[in-house]
């Protein structure tokens, strides 16, 4: 397992780090979200200022991370929000590489998820976690369903993106799916990524 | 029995798959030499899990029994089976031409 603690607002994996979102990252953030990749996600901040804004009024009980090369590039940003600690589950969401350049060749998504598991799962001790994705986000949903997630039902034209209608897939994982799905796939994934060609 | 030319068939229409699920500025050419994953990549972890899930499930389906692409064996061996195309197509080849 990876140094996983949140003591610092940093966790540290062997390609990537995760740590807490920032005013100062109000530029780069709204950057990402303009971008083609971000398409499929809710429309978010109409400008910096509003995206500073945003991420100035987040709870303190969200965890709102940057991704983070270990060599300190910004790739992207992911958080987990809705924690619940009476009923321990938890919401991920806000999943995104902004620099798909800088992450080729690197298993960084793939660790950045791990981490934020390992957050939820073994640091905060919680049973589930959920999410929903656009229903024609479909390379998201295979890869959150390959990563262990199963489908709980859908909220029917929930999203209106790019001009049209689209369902909310909603996903959830266990934390015994997390420990028997998720952990191996994951680890594959890294593997494959980490070997030179 | 599942050829040559007929993984290579699955294997481009994973990747075609992907290509119609990119924006227009991540199309990348589909070759029998299109690196995958790893250094110099073509795909990133979402894209290669997508390529896995549709890959794994058609040859399965032309075999009628399941292979698996990212089990202890497929990890282990001396050259990525992700490394690109020619690597994955020898790979299922192997996993094909076992009884």
């Amino acid at each position: 397992m990876a140094n996983v603690t949140e003591a610092h607002g940093v966790l540290q994996g062997d390609y990537v780090t995760l740590r807490r979102m920032r005013v100062d990252d109000a530029a780069i953030t709204f950057g990402w979200r303009q971008a083609e990749r971000a398409r499929m996600l809710n429309a978010g901040a109409a400008n910096v200022e509003q995206q500073a804004n945003w991420i100035a009024g987040r709870p303190a009980s969200e965890y709102n991370y940057i991704i983070e090369l270990n060599n300190g590039t910004p790739i992207g940003m992911l958080s987990l929000v809705g924690v619940d600690k009476t009923n321990r589950h938890a919401e991920t969401g806000r999943f995104l590489i902004g620099e798909e350049e800088a992450a080729k060749g690197v298993p960084a998504a793939v660790e950045a998820m791990k981490l934020l598991y390992e957050l939820a799962f073994d640091e905060l001790k919680l049973v589930r976690v959920h999410g929903t994705v656009a229903s024609e986000n479909k390379l998201m949903l295979k890869w959150q369903k390959y990563l262990g997630m199963k489908e709980e039902g859908r909220l029917r034209q929930h999203y209106f993106i790019d001009g049209s209608w689209q369902d909310a897939v909603c996903l959830g994982l266990l934390e015994e799916e997390y420990r028997s799905v998720s952990l191996p796939r994951m680890a594959v994934l890294m593997k494959v990524g980490a070997k030179p060609a | 029995m599942l050829t040559r030319d007929g993984v290579l068939e699955i294997i481009f229409r994973a990747l075609n798959n992907l290509n119609d699920e990119m924006g227009p500025d991540d199309k990348f050419d589909v070759t029998p030499t299109t690196k995958l994953f790893g250094a110099d990549a073509t795909l990133d972890s979402l894209a290669l899990v997508s390529v896995i899930v549709d890959v794994e499930g058609d040859v399965s389906s032309a075999l009628d029994r399941s292979i698996s692409l990212t089990d202890d064996r497929a990890m282990s061996q001396k050259i990525s089976p992700f490394d690109d195309v020619q690597t994955l197509l020898n790979y299922i080849m192997e996993l094909v031409n076992e009884a």
